[in-house]
């Protein structure tokens, strides 16, 4: 049984530290997340762990972590329904040239970098469990994620979701989320039908037959059950909420079955929901307040728990993390900066799209925290990763004003796309998902 | 085709197709490349060979070493847990795992339990699950014999956390 009184004490702490963290970092004009994922590190042994080992150990004792931990992870499978629910795949179907190069060369690059990057880390950081291919292949998935929302949402402060740059960005971050998703979904079955005893041929069987399940029979129940109800009505009833969570909460309980994980049936669930933008906002709106502003801090929380900073000490840590920081910079802000030029965009206009894809906010919080679950990678890497996903989010603002000032994008004048992005895509953000 | 048709997939081939064979290329190459062995998890104390001896810390070292062994692994950095809460970090150097408890301020402390203690063992990576045979001994006490000990890796719990 869990300490009541105790778990009730971290949620409260770690919601004022998020709050609180999180304005002030709105003062400084960054994303309330980065504060949010600075304010998890700050509770963990990284600050509080350092300067107040007995304080710490009383407000997180070990045997409560895993209590945390299974709230937090409620939130991720939320926020994972949501994030699938707002990527639109027809408007992916209609984008130019430039964003179908743009997002395959952001993906790409930094995969192929941090491959190259594996090859000096791996002998150091990691250890003989671990098969170099499975992590070569995760590095390269968690260094060509973009967070989709937390890159939506500067977007939509700076005024650009319906700019040439804003829909080119918006559609490259989603096609990257969906095929780093899928990458990452190929190395846990690997790495887990290794630990199995279930053949993995029984595994890519199962997740073909839910994958055509999802797509062909639970689409169409859901356009039935959802949509058809919100059209006639223009809300949908508790009963139609519930089952719709059900839904999200099955196809999680699926794919964890299947040995994927969890968060790739939230996901899954989400991207087959129906598009209709008011559907799309409506169902926004019912779940994201107690997402955001509650479980989601937790889960900062747990992360930054598992982040210890001291891990990395000596130059030799910091220069891998220094590294593995550069790398994942220049392949995603190089690669697509290069890819987006080459297609005859603006060299300003280029260089600010790869700024928008080097953010990797939450999303890049989640898949490490799976890698570090399957043991892929260790805690030190984990640590270094972390800062690396803080480093490039936090940048990102800045290096964008920097380079793609308000009056040059203002002076462009395009409007491209403008009809292209869908409302829905603003309101995740308006609350701080990312 | 097109102009902008040929330009487009030349640089496609070149942004994209290259690189991946590129990524191949390394996927083969990594295969060569040795990492060090995991002792990363939880190891039990095999009772049965612990040899305790008469000395006057041997109490205290046959208590610490009857606990469980956790080791947290990050390349050749080891963080490693001890029984009574002790926590050091340590290195693994080829099979040889290196690492030293800090003990209280005081150098001549009386009690066993605030002295510094070395622990060094080494890793037989054939046998399965491993097994680590090491030593653990306590600083600055002429007349402590070191305790002996032999650990077995525990089993890692499905989809557990590291």
């Amino acid at each position: 049984m869990p300490n009541l009184f105790i778990l009730v004490l971290q949620v409260a702490v770690v919601l004022f530290a998020c709050r609180v963290t999180g304005a002030l970092f709105k003062k400084i004009h960054q994303p309330r997340v980065v504060g949010e994922m600075f304010a998890g590190i700050m509770l963990g042994p990284s600050l509080l762990g350092w300067i107040a080992p007995n304080f710490s150990a009383y407000l997180f004792p070990a045997s409560s972590l895993g209590f945390l931990n299974a709230l937090s992870q409620i939130g991720v499978i939320v926020f994972m329904f949501l994030v699938g629910l707002k990527i639109n795949p027809a408007e992916l179907k209609k984008e130019s040239h430039a964003a179908v190069l743009a997002s395959h060369v952001s993906i790409t690059a930094p995969f192929v970098l941090a491959a190259f990057l594996s090859l000096y880390l791996y002998p150091r950081l990691s250890d003989d469990h671990v098969a170099f291919s499975n992590f070569a292949l995760f590095m390269g998935a968690a260094m060509s994620i973009t967070a989709f929302p937390v890159l939506a949402r500067i977007l939509q402060e700076r005024r650009m979701l319906s700019s040439r740059l804003g829909t080119v960005a918006i559609a490259c971050a989603a096609v990257d989320d969906v095929t780093g998703w899928c990458i990452l979904a190929y190395i846990v079955v690997l790495i887990r039908a290794a630990h199995s005893d279930a053949s993995i041929w029984v595994t890519l069987g199962g997740i073909v037959v839910f994958g055509l399940v999802m797509v062909f029979g639970v689409q169409r129940l859901a356009k039935k059950v959802f949509l058809n109800a919100y059209e006639k009505w223009g809300h949908l009833s508790e009963n139609r909420m519930a089952f719709m969570l059900l839904l999200v909460l099955v196809s999680a309980l699926f794919t964890e079955r299947l040995g994927i994980h969890l968060l790739f049936g939230a996901f899954l669930m989400g991207a087959i929901m129906p598009k209709e933008d008011k559907f799309v906002r409506y169902v926004l709106d019912r779940f994201e307040t107690i997402t955001v502003t509650l479980l989601l801090p937790l889960f900062f929380a747990f992360t930054g728990l598992r982040t210890n900073i001291g891990l990395v000490k000596g130059h030799e840590m910091w220069m891998y993390c220094g590294l593995i920081i550069l790398v994942a910079t220049a392949g995603k802000l190089g690669g697509s900066t290069v890819a987006a030029w080459m297609s005859g965009m603006p060299f300003r206009e280029a260089a600010g799209l790869g700024i928008l894809m080097n953010t990797r906010g939450l999303m890049e919080l989640v898949i490490l925290n799976i890698g570090l679950d399957i043991k892929i990678i260790s805690p030190a890497l984990f640590s270094m990763m972390v800062i690396m996903a803080l480093v490039t989010t936090f940048m990102t603002t800045p290096v964008l004003n920097l380079v793609c000032p308000k009056e040059y994008l203002e002076g462009t004048g395009d409007k491209l796309g403008a009809e292209r992005v869908s409302e829905p895509s603003v309101s995740l953000q308006e609350t701080g998902v990312a | 085709m097109a102009h902008t048709n040929r330009n487009f997939v030349i640089a496609y081939i070149l942004l994209v197709g290259l690189p991946l064979v590129g990524l191949v290329g390394v996927l083969r190459s990594g295969r060569s490349l040795n990492a060090p062995f995991s002792v990363d998890g939880a190891w039990k104390i095999n009772a049965g060979a612990l040899q305790t001896s008469s000395a006057p810390c041997a109490a205290f070292l046959s208590s610490v070493s009857n606990s469980p062994v956790s080791i947290s692994q990050s390349g050749t950095s080891l963080v490693i847990g001890l029984g009574g809460g002790k926590l050091t970090t340590g290195t693994l150097e080829g099979k040889t795992i290196k690492a030293q408890f800090a003990g209280a301020a005081n150098p001549n402390a009386t009690d066993c339990s605030d002295r510094s203690l070395t622990l060094t063992a080494t890793l037989d990576p054939q046998t399965e699950p491993r097994t680590l045979s090491g030593r653990l001994s306590v600083e600055g006490c002429t007349s402590c014999a070191p305790v002996e000990f032999r650990a077995v890796k525990q089993p890692r719990p499905a989809g557990g956390t590291r």
